[in-house]
């Protein structure tokens, strides 16, 4: 076990340790609840950076490969997709954090939106690793490498959920549940939305 | 004891609940190898009977009606006579219901191997089939209504409600879309044309998703998740108002399968209005699902058929967000004919439909045996082998469905579409191999329960169960 005394050292270099020991992490934010500001500036908003410029320079470099010839798409219209990209990512960053809150006051468990938050980018870690992907963006290749990445995220949140937010693992696996079915929803709706406003004429137009 | 003491009819639900088990083997195993068609088209040997057309609708009815319907009358059949304090109203017209239905079901998947059809989606059975149905469904409604009216008990059960629909909507469905004109002993026709007959079509195929596979599974929901959590509905005023916004809602959603096609606008945008709506009581059940297992986390960790019950109202929950989405025609534009629809369809199918049977079944085998499961490690391997099954096929389907629909729509400078069928159905196979391993993890699962409640119930013998002595005056349920 860690110390009470000192706080977690926030930095990307955290990452290292999500890979290494997530236990003892999560011990550590169950103990010292970070403030949501160290936990956003401290390591947050690096892997939350790390998809779409991930996404902007593959993109950039190779074009989308969706199984047939590469689609190639200009450079203001990658960065523009690149950078909605970033802002959903932070949407979805806060919001779950704001959710995991919700529910840790309903549950009666501990409330406190720095340890939410910083729940959700631990969470988040595989992910962000996973999302190099995008270096080469070829559809199967990510969906081949997001899914393990997916499946390393879901247990850190089943595992990490009931240390962090101080509750009891039964209880604990229904409110990891509850999120999961809130991503899955809030993904299903963005894709929604993106065809929407893309059949509607907003967005880049391929092929042609 | 009396000489003749009244008891439960229940070897005919442990029948049923066989018969279900053995569907999924058979429809998923087809599922399996039509996916594997898909990868590798030479494994139809050059056979009609093993091409895709033919298998792909054994797939769909042997799940739907053998398995699905199999595990709905069992089910249907235990919780009617446990809620009303009586046995079974005409026994002996049940087992006919289930030897009926089940010859119905085998010899249906004969005539789709070879190739006699409707061409009907999910009603490809010729006419002497559909006779045979309505016969075994209207016995079904008999032996369901007959022991509700002998009731002991004051109030009607919401399960009872959402079973009571199913029998009665999918009766008028199955009539209304079936009426044709025999031409030959294997071959009918449609009595309505063209546009009217897709109308009829959506009309049975989107209210047979609708009171089928989603009413009918909530009757089973609302009887066995308050047992299994061992905590009354979360809130029975709820499942009463979910129960009449679902029945009035869902039977108007049928057009959003013919956007863009030749039936009239006005018809399309009633399709899609109802279907926004149609989100409403989908989630108030939910909600009142999850509220009911909140007061039961401790159970959690220590039954299997709860974790099944909890993850079938996750993906109850995508499906039924996702479906009204793609009700929508902008989106409707890109999804429809592409796989995203198929992986929709199965997130409901098995995240929601297998999942909840499996939690029900875990949890009834061992009561109708009187000893407890036979492998509880088993029961939690195939929760695993589930979750992930449904999860890969799902993402695959994505993946393939949004790459389909953006290829379909991309032009050339001339504004022709710019890739051809062949081009993207190559760039599909990754996902259709994925797809593949998926839903051989599915049905490995549920290989795996197979034996364990085979090993549990070693027969068809099931303890003696008797109403109460006494039947309460308090409302059931609340």
């Amino acid at each position: 076990m860690t110390k009470t005394s000192v706080q977690q050292p926030l930095s990307p270099i955290l990452i290292a340790r999500v890979l290494r020991s997530p236990g003892e992490v999560f011990a550590a934010f169950a103990e010292q609840p970070p403030s949501a500001a160290r936990v956003f500036f401290g390591f947050a908003l690096w892997l939350v950076i790390l998809p779409p410029l991930f996404a902007y320079i593959g993109t950039a470099t190779f074009g989308w490969r969706l199984g047939v010839a590469p689609i190639e798409l200009p450079g203001p219209v990658i960065a523009a997709i690149s950078l909605a990209y970033f802002l959903l990512l932070l949407f979805g960053l806060f919001s779950t954090a704001a959710i995991a809150r919700w529910m840790a006051k309903t549950y009666g468990a501990r409330e406190s939106f720095g340890a939410s938050l910083a729940l959700v980018a631990v969470v988040g870690v595989p992910l962000a690793l996973g999302s190099a992907a995008h270096l080469y963006p070829h559809a199967f290749l990510n969906v081949i490498v997001l899914v393990p990445a997916l499946i390393a995220s879901m247990y850190l949140l089943y595992r990490g959920l009931p240390i962090v937010l101080g509750t009891e693992p039964g209880r604990g696996m229904l409110m990891a549940s509850s999120l999961i079915a809130y991503l899955l929803v809030a993904w299903v709706s963005l894709l929604g939305l993106t065809v929407v406003l893309w059949s509607r004429g907003i967005g880049p137009r391929i092929g042609a | 004891m009396s000489a003749k003491a009244v008891l439960y009819e229940d070897r005919i639900v442990a029948a049923f609940t066989a018969a279900a088990i053995v569907w999924t083997l058979v429809g998923m195993a087809a599922g399996v190898y039509v996916a594997a068609e898909l990868v590798w088209p030479e494994l139809g040997f050059e056979q009609p009977w093993l091409s895709f057309g033919r298998l792909r609708t054994v797939h769909t009815h042997s799940v739907i009606f053998g398995f699905g319907v199999s595990a709905l009358i069992g089910t249907a059949f235990y919780s009617v006579q446990r809620t009303s304090h009586v046995p079974l109203f005409a026994p002996r017209l049940a087992w006919f219901v289930f030897y009926a239905w089940q010859a119905t079901c085998v010899l249906g998947a004969l005539s789709l191997l070879a190739g006699v059809t409707a061409s009907k989606e999910y009603a490809e059975l010729e006419w002497p089939f559909d006779l045979a149905i309505a016969v075994a469904w209207i016995s079904f409604g008999v032996v369901f209504f007959g022991t509700l009216a002998r009731r002991k008990v004051g109030p009607i059960y919401i399960s009872n409600w959402f079973y009571g629909a199913l029998i009665i909507v999918v009766a008028m469905l199955h009539v209304v879309n079936s009426l044709a004109l025999p031409a030959t002993l294997t071959k009918s026709y449609s009595l309505y044309a063209g546009a009217q007959d897709a109308i009829v079509q959506w009309w049975y195929g989107h209210n047979a998703v609708g009171f089928l596979l989603t009413g009918g599974f909530l009757g089973m929901l609302y009887y066995f998740l308050p047992k299994q959590a061992e905590q009354p509905i979360w809130s029975y005023r709820l499942s009463i108002v979910a129960f009449w916004a679902f029945v009035y809602t869902y039977i108007w959603a049928g057009p959003h399968h013919l956007h863009y096609n030749a039936i009239p606008e006005w018809v399309q945008s009633l399709g899609v209005v109802m279907s926004l709506i149609l989100l409403a009581p989908s989630w108030a059940t939910m909600i009142n699902g999850v509220m009911t297992v909140s007061g039961a986390w401790r159970k959690l960790r220590v039954d299997p058929a709860l974790k099944f019950v909890v993850l079938s109202l996750a993906f109850y929950g995508l499906a039924t967000f996702e479906g009204p989405m793609m009700s929508i025609r902008s989106v409707n534009m890109m999804s429809h004919f592409t796989e995203w629809t198929v992986g929709h369809v199965h997130s409901g199918a098995l995240g929601w439909n297998a999942l909840i049977t499996f939690g029900t079944f875990y949890y009834l085998v061992p009561r109708l045996a009187g000893r407890p499961l036979w492998s509880i490690r088993l029961a939690n391997t195939h929760f695993w082998l589930a979750l992930a099954g449904v999860m890969l096929y799902v993402i695959a389907m994505w993946g393939a469905g949004v790459s389909q629909g953006l290829l379909w729509l991309t032009l050339d400078d001339l504004g022709e579409v710019r890739y051809g069928f062949v081009d993207v159905m190559a760039a599909m196979a990754p996902y259709y191999a994925l797809r593949l391993v998926a839903g051989g993890l599915f049905l490995g699962g549920a290989a795996l329960m197979a034996v364990n409640l085979w090993r549990t119930m070693g027969g068809f013998e099931t303890v003696p169960a008797a109403p109460p002595t006494k039947t309460l005056a308090a409302e059931a349920g609340a």
